[in-house]
């Protein structure tokens, strides 16, 4: 049984956002790259479908400039992922998924999985395309917005439950498949300190950048080009509403909602 | 001419309300081609014919009564060389964008997800806006044509009203593929626990309580004041962890992320984590027993005083203003 989580490095939730000096991209100096949130709980999910069936053997994928996606493989496999593959963005290619999916599809398909986890969407673009489109390039099923994946009967087939609008959604999966992962249903483990020093020497494999590139050759006409990365007019903050009484404010406000704001129902 | 397939999913009682802003944004789009509605699933079609669409395309079959990711973007592809349509418009709710990336790679398009702005140029390339980083940034994007697979970002598209008489409807000729590919196999359902009213993802006006309301037995107040508006009701993680409401409520980093018209912050201080999950709303209240507290920095209108009873007064106002 092999399971693949891909794993996407995003900046960490303390960086602070500003554009680069062309105005297109998010200033990466200082960034420190770290695992996507909901790709964290698509390896939590699979170290513990493997814990529950013997013999899994888990391999992280990430894709991007080679030192950041092999720092987010060094900590999957400190979390106890089994093996690496790292798959390097061609300088140059723009960061659309259609090339994401393209580019880890190869990589996947040179070690195929039953089931393929990854998070629903990363925390920087928040796009949510390169999963499915992995899933359309290798063929399989998928199955979004995923809170809870459990064996059913054996490891032919998944329970999963979904997140969907209005409450929780049980689906039977049959495998192979794809299934990106909404938040795991417990909090995703850390790394123990022996295991983050062993990951620093683990070996992480590569595959070779011009055959990425092939791969995403199908795609290149069609990549969407980023022409503006910005930050919002920073909120100088809120009008105060001053007031006399408790029904003085509310009086206060709900004209404010109504007159000024427009959005009273 | 560049006609617009829109998507259409049901929920309980009709079509979800951003297949309907979808359909509106559609219209701009297609610069005098076909808007067509694709309404997958068995069922009653009225409510999808009353939408701003021309026409719409059905494929009824029980074989698609939950359809899979793989069915949904072959149908969507059939319907859309059938339109005659160049962009396909998926629903911006948990399935429905699932289907961008998949159909995306299928039908040779490019792809945007979570768009709130969107215009065509002369060459016919797309030029979308969309949030980034939980809305702290947005990016603005190229996508080039001729074929554009995209989901729009709930409520930030107007909701054009319902059309009279309703548009034609008729079965859309079902590609051989999707026939072959699996529905999903449902095996249960259980609703959100709690919450009357609107569900939080899709809500235009979201109120939200904190430790402000300072027992669970008060936080009926914010509820009240919920109704009284036909909002959903949210609240942070300092309610969720105590146990006060169930961890669906949750507005935040680990929890839900909102974008409604008018979000409603009552005893909330504005932890980051609580930020990000609802500064891209388009209007921000706050009432907080604290000046300083953070959530005044991105709110647009606030008011310094107790929730506990700033919160019944502006619920009886409410209730004045909507004669309820």
């Amino acid at each position: 049984m092999e399971i693949a989580v891909l794993v996407k490095p995003v900046p960490d939730a303390e960086t602070r956002l500003r554009p680069d000096a062309s105005g297109q991209e998010l200033d990466p100096e200082g960034v420190k790259w770290v695992a996507a949130g909901y790709d964290e709980s698509a390896i939590e999910q699979a170290l513990l479908l493997r814990e529950s069936a013997p013999g899994t053997t888990v391999r992280a994928f990430s894709y991007g400039p080679i030192a950041r996606a092999e720092e987010v493989l060094r900590s999957a496999i400190a979390l106890g992922c089994d093996a690496a593959t790292s798959v390097e963005a061609p300088p140059g290619t723009p960061p659309d998924g259609l090339a994401v999916a393209r580019a880890l599809g190869l990589a996947v398909a040179r070690h195929p999985a039953s089931l393929v986890l990854c998070g629903k969407q990363a925390g920087d673009d928040e796009s949510g395309i390169v999963g499915p489109a992995v899933a359309e390039l290798l063929g399989l099923p998928d199955f979004g917005v995923a809170v809870n994946v459990r064996w059913e009967g054996g490891i032919e087939r998944l329970s999963i439950q979904r997140s969907v609008e209005g409450g929780l959604e049980g689906v039977r999966v049959t495998l192979p498949a794809l299934v990106s992962l909404q938040q795991a249903w417990n909090d995703p483990r850390t790394a123990k300190l022996p295991n983050i020093l062993k990951s620093r020497k683990a070996p992480i494999e590569r595959i070779p950048v011009a055959d990425v590139a092939a791969a995403i050759a199908p795609s290149a006409s069609l990549l969407a080009r980023r022409v503006a990365f910005r930050l919002p007019p920073p909120r100088t903050g809120a009008k105060m509403i001053e007031y006399s009484s408790p029904d003085d404010a509310a009086q206060k406000l709900v004209r404010i909602l109504r007159e000024e704001a427009k959005v009273f129902p | 001419m560049s006609g617009v397939v829109v998507v259409l999913e049901r929920v309980p009682g009709g079509i979800a309300s951003v297949c309907g802003e979808a359909a509106g944004a559609a219209r701009a789009l297609a610069g005098g081609g076909p808007v067509v509605g694709l309404l997958v699933g068995p069922g009653d079609s009225t409510a999808a014919t009353e939408l701003a669409v021309d026409k719409v395309l059905t494929a009824d079959g029980p074989e698609f009564e939950h359809p899979s990711t793989a069915q949904l973007g072959a149908l969507a592809a059939a319907a859309a060389d059938a339109a005659p349509a160049t962009t396909i418009l998926f629903p911006g709710t948990a399935r429905g964008r699932d289907g961008v990336g998949r159909t995306a790679i299928r039908w040779g398009a490019s792809a945007a997800t979570s768009v709130t702005e969107v215009t065509r140029d002369e060459s016919g390339s797309l030029h979308v806006r969309r949030p980034v980083f939980g809305g702290r940034a947005t990016e603005e994007l190229e996508l080039p044509g001729p074929r554009h697979v995209l989901s729009l970002k709930p409520h930030a598209f107007p909701l054009p009203p319902a059309r009279s008489p309703p548009a034609s409807s008729e079965p859309l000729a079902i590609p051989d593929s999707p026939k072959s590919s699996r529905p999903v196999e449902v095996t249960g359902f259980t609703p959100t626990a709690g919450g009357k009213g609107p569900e939080l993802g899709d809500a235009s006006i979201v109120v939200s309580g904190g430790r402000g309301l300072r027992s669970p037995e008060n936080f009926g107040l914010v509820e009240e004041l919920a109704e009284s508006l036909g909002a959903a009701v949210g609240a942070s993680r300092a309610v969720t962890d105590a146990g006060w409401r169930p961890g669906s409520y949750q507005v935040g980093q680990t929890g839900r992320a909102v974008s409604p018209q008018l979000y409603i912050a009552l005893g909330i201080s504005g932890a980051i984590q609580h930020i990000v999950g609802m500064v891209s709303s388009r209007v921000i209240v706050a009432v907080n027993s604290d000046p300083h507290a953070p959530i005044f920095q991105v709110a647009d209108y606030g008011i310094v005083g107790d929730a506990l009873q700033i919160v019944p007064a502006l619920t009886r106002e409410v209730r004045k203003a909507r004669g309820l």
